[in-house]
């Protein structure tokens, strides 16, 4: 597990973070429909810049588009394809990776906005072939269907057993509603968040 | 001897790679030379395009191309088979022409995802504009008869009793009657995973990795587009993440993806955003239904008029739902379809007319149970349907293994409905939170088709067992698994369920894949024949093999992995390593046996508790409990999920789910996950499910129906029933949002 005392943010500041990519990822991507009269160009000094990533305890030293979120990183340039794109607009869940050991939203996270700060991504939880208990109860539980928001699930739950907030169903339920999942696998997902937390 | 795992819980055996990011999905694959698509959508609802300025976009960093209907990407025909009837026929970019209102007007290829996406924004359009004509609502009344098709939907069914001159005298010779009209808006699959595709040509030979449900399939209507031989086209899809009906036809922006490669000579990926994939892909049609009951005074009907209207005619409530559900003397169901309408495109939504169709019934039985006095268990007990309804008496068939009536009494005595107060809100509980129970039942054809599936003996001392289907989250893997077990007496870690490639084997019936709820219906008997023959061809291996040990022995047999005659005994893949090394195996197609003796459906009951905040309006369910006769179950442990799933897919439409159509635009304001509410974790109860588990030996010698769609049937009604327990509201307008309760209950002060 990475150390998460090291560039601790508030979530105040978080928040306030995301926002503000989220305004620029908007704005940067297409919701500017076809037909409107003002075009966004392209901001001056748009070009690449440098960042140092630290992600499942290695380092990847890359030059990046600044408009470049950590999500499309991770997947197009790292090869780290565990992570989910299921909406790019943080309402889904299934980016969900950790930075700093908390959870965030990858797809609402420009890659260059988090430089030398550990990530941890669902292909960093397993202790080499051992995997994370939290992993082992998705499966023993059967916590899934399809799949493809189960990444973000797992490490929701990984963070939501460290965040203190697996005292009841209802508690898990709320803390776990940032994650959807279409299959519907709700109820099995809480049962292996009190399993993987060792509830 | 490895015993059958059939009816255990096993693990989901491809959990361990999802859990892990390690399951590859379309979007996944990023082969060497790839570049990006990016979409752009029409902002208009109908009209035409003038022209487009291109120019800016041209001009930035990274972009190679731009498809627009003046530089358009060749597409062929149209689509072939029933994708005709449940896709888009027109081809994008083929024309000027704007139909609705985010309808694909050009692609933006880029060396990279942030370029294409912003170069596609830099992209201007003028339009010839025209007035939209885009409310489901405002075009029920001019609905039309729709055009007859050869698939058995969209056409009406009447059925009358001796004597009886119409459905019109018979309502009116009921002593009972309750009428009342049901609506749902348009809504969409959303599945979690967007259609990826990412498409390689090799000369007139394409690979597509693609989000598919059926990979033959979509190999087929690739093929046609591309006007190439459908053996040309390869489909991969190991994983799809989530279909829901949404994957089973191929859409415009695969096409695309495909139609770029080859025009471009490199690997193009295309990904819609969520936005964009609501209108570049099929959505569920708005259904509007109207349902009468004519009864006895002790509850037995005597006549069923279901007037229905929809988009389309894979939208059809009657034919889906109400020819299976209640035994009558009377009944019309008919569809009319609205037509001109500036909407994106519909197609099948997990349980296509049956969910809408359920909800109109089961809620229109449960008014007329409140009409009667009496309980809604026993009114459905009493118009338990036995024999299909069909107008010609000679025709009826038998339903087979029909345990409905046991799903009811089973599934009230877990739920406890029998200390129900069915006074309507007759329950408050502490906090303000009125409390209410609702059921309904359910039903769902069983199919069954023929297919292909290959099983193998490979020299690692695995087996292989192969057919070109998909697993959407369905458990199909686990199902292949575990049939490979049951049928090869091995354990469940030496099979290796080989799908989601459009080379494997299929049959001509079972080329549509998963869908339908037939998949495991269909594949897992056909795995017991194929084993049976593999088995044979091993041993005939054995015995014909020079370097075999078994070579010229009789009475060579195997079980569970080895062969033997009695003196010397070798497991296969020692046999086959011993050999040369290749596999030794066997392709089979069977299907189900015609003409059938009998009917074949599934069937369920849902007990629903909700709790209605009486100052706000705001519902919570609070338990399920869902009892299902679906025949033998192959896996417990994947479809109890697949129940639970398919209920919250009745209470998603019950209280969340609704696309917002502004009627002059078309445009779906809701295009997203912050606004198209599905349902979340804090939604959704522990859901009791139950099992009856009488396997169907007169469907298959498995007796396996299907049940992957059975959950969403009647799950809605059964949360309205409640809400209206809850409240004296009766809801009829989907979804049951909190303002529909912020009034005065019927005949209360």
């Amino acid at each position: 597990m990475e150390d998460s005392t090291e560039s601790e943010v508030s979530r105040r500041g978080f928040l306030a973070r995301s926002a503000a990519v989220s305004a620029a990822v908007t704005v940067a991507g297409g919701a500017v429909p076809a037909g409107a009269t003002t075009p966004v160009a392209a901001p001056p000094g748009a070009g690449p810049v440098e960042v140092t990533l630290r992600v499942n305890g290695g380092t990847h030293r890359l030059r990046v588009d600044p408009r470049a979120t950590l999500l499309d990183t991770l997947r197009e340039r790292l090869e780290l394809t565990g992570t989910k794109k299921g909406c790019d607009r943080g309402q889904c869940g299934a980016c969900t990776v950790h930075v700093d050991g908390r959870r965030v939203l990858s797809c609402l996270t420009l890659a260059a906005s988090v430089p030398n700060r550990p990530v941890t991504t669902i292909e960093g939880l397993a202790d080499g072939d051992r995997p994370h208990p939290m992993q082992q109860a998705f499966v023993d539980c059967d916590a899934l269907q399809c799949g493809f928001c189960t990444p973000g699930q797992v490490m929701s739950a990984v963070a939501v057993v460290r965040e203190g907030h697996t005292g009841s169903d209802e508690e898990i339920r709320e803390f776990m509603s940032g994650n959807l999942c279409r299959c519907a696998a709700y109820p099995t997902i809480v049962a292996a968040v009190k399993q993987g937390g060792g509830r | 001897m490895t015993n059958s795992p059939i009816g255990s819980t096993l693990n989901r055996v491809d959990g361990p790679d999802k859990v892990t990011g390690a399951a590859r999905y379309a979007g996944d694959e990023s082969p060497t030379g790839l570049v990006h698509g990016h979409l752009v959508l029409a902002t208009i609802g109908n009209g035409t395009i003038r022209s487009m300025d291109t120019g800016a976009a041209r001009d930035h960093t990274g972009v190679l191309e731009i498809y627009t209907p003046d530089n358009p990407l060749p597409l062929h025909g149209v689509p072939p088979g029933v994708a005709f009837y449940f896709s888009e026929t027109r081809r994008p970019l083929s024309d000027h022409e704007v139909r609705y209102h985010g309808q694909i007007v050009g692609l933006v290829i880029a060396e990279t995802p942030e370029q294409a996406r912003d170069a596609a924004a830099l992209i201007t359009v003028d339009y010839e504009r025209r007035p939209a004509n885009a409310s489901f609502r405002d075009n029920v009344d001019d609905a039309v008869v729709p055009e007859p098709t050869p698939l058995p939907m969209g056409l009406p069914i009447t059925i009358l009793a001796d004597g009886v001159p119409s459905i019109d005298a018979a309502l009116a010779a009921s002593p009972v009657t309750v009428t009342a009209t049901y609506t749902h808006p348009a809504r969409h699959h959303n599945a979690l995973e967007p259609h990826a595709a990412v498409a390689t040509w090799d000369g007139d030979r394409l690979t597509i990795h693609s989000t598919t449900q059926a990979p033959a399939a979509h190999a087929i209507e690739l093929a046609q587009a591309f006007a190439v031989p459908a053996d040309h086209v390869h489909v991969v899809n190991p994983h799809v993440g989530g279909g829901f009906g949404g994957k089973a036809f191929t859409w415009g922006p695969t096409y695309l993806a495909a139609a770029a490669a080859r025009r471009l000579g490199r690997p193009v990926k295309v990904v819609p955003t969520r936005e964009q994939l609501h209108t570049t892909t099929g959505h569920r049609s708005a259904a509007h239904q109207t349902v009468t009951l004519g009864s006895s005074a002790d509850g037995t009907l005597n006549a069923i008029r279901h007037l229905s209207v929809t988009q389309a005619i894979g939208e059809d409530p009657g034919t889906r739902l109400t020819m299976k559900a209640y035994a009558t003397e009377n009944l019309h169901v008919s569809l009319r379809v609205t037509t001109g309408l500036n909407v994106p495109t519909t197609t099948i939504l997990r349980a296509p007319g049956e969910e809408t169709g359920s909800f109109a019934i089961e809620c229109a039985m449960d008014e007329l149970a409140i009409e009667l006095g009496l309980d809604p268990i026993e009114l459905r007990t009493r118009n338990h349907l036995t024999h299909t309804l069909s107008p010609d008496p000679a025709t009826r068939l038998p339903y087979s293994n029909k345990h409905l009536i046991e799903c009811y009494r089973l599934g009230a005595r877990r739920f406890g409905w029998d200390t129900r107060n069915p006074a309507p809100r007759s329950t408050l509980a502490t906090g303000g939170w009125l409390v209410g129970t609702g059921m309904a039942g359910a039903v769902l054809n069983a199919s069954r088709a023929f297919t292909a599936v290959r099983v193998s003996f490979r020299p690692d001392g695995t087996a292989a067992v192969a057919t070109s289907t998909a697993d959407l989250g369905t458990g199909m893997r686990t199902v292949l698994a575990i049939m490979g077990t049951d049928s090869l007496g091995i354990p469940v870690d030496r099979i290796r369920p080989l799908i989601g490639d459009s080379r494997l084997p299929v049959g001509p019936d079972a080329v549509y894949g998963a869908q339908g709820s037939a998949a495991t219906a269909t594949v897992a008997p056909v795995v017991r024949d194929a084993a049976a023959d593999a088995v044979e061809e091993l041993i005939n291996h054995a015995v014909t093999e020079p370097r075999s040990p078994l070579h010229g022995r009789d009475g060579v047999r195997y079980t569970a992995g080895d062969l033997t005659d009695g003196a010397t005994t070798i497991g296969f893949g020692d046999l086959l390593t011993t050999t040369g090394g290749t596999d030794v195996g066997a392709t089979t197609t069977s299907g189900p046996v015609t003409p059938p003796s009998y009917a074949f459906a599934s069937h369920a009951a849902h007990f629903c508790e909700v709790r209605v905040h009486r100052l706000t309006g705001e519902i919570r369910v609070s338990r399920m409990t869902t009892v299902v006769d679906a025949g033998t179950i192959v896996n417990e442990k994947t479809a109890r999920n697949q129940i639970v799933g398919g209920v919250v897919w009745g209470i998603g439409p019950a209280l969340f789910e609704s696309a917002h159509v502004e009627p002059d635009t078309g445009r779906i304001a809701n295009a997203n996950f912050a606004d198209y509410l599905v349902p979340v974790n804090a939604d959704v109860p522990d859901v009791d499910v139950v099992f009856l588990d009488h396997p169907d030996t007169n469907f298959s010698p498995l007796g396996a129906r299907g049940l992957g769609e059975l959950g969403t049937v009647g799950s809605a009604a059964a949360v309205a029933n409640a809400v209206h327990h809850a409240t004296g509201i009766r809801v009829r307008d989907l979804p049951i949002t909190p303002e529909k309760l912020l009034t005065t209950p019927t005949g209360q002060a």
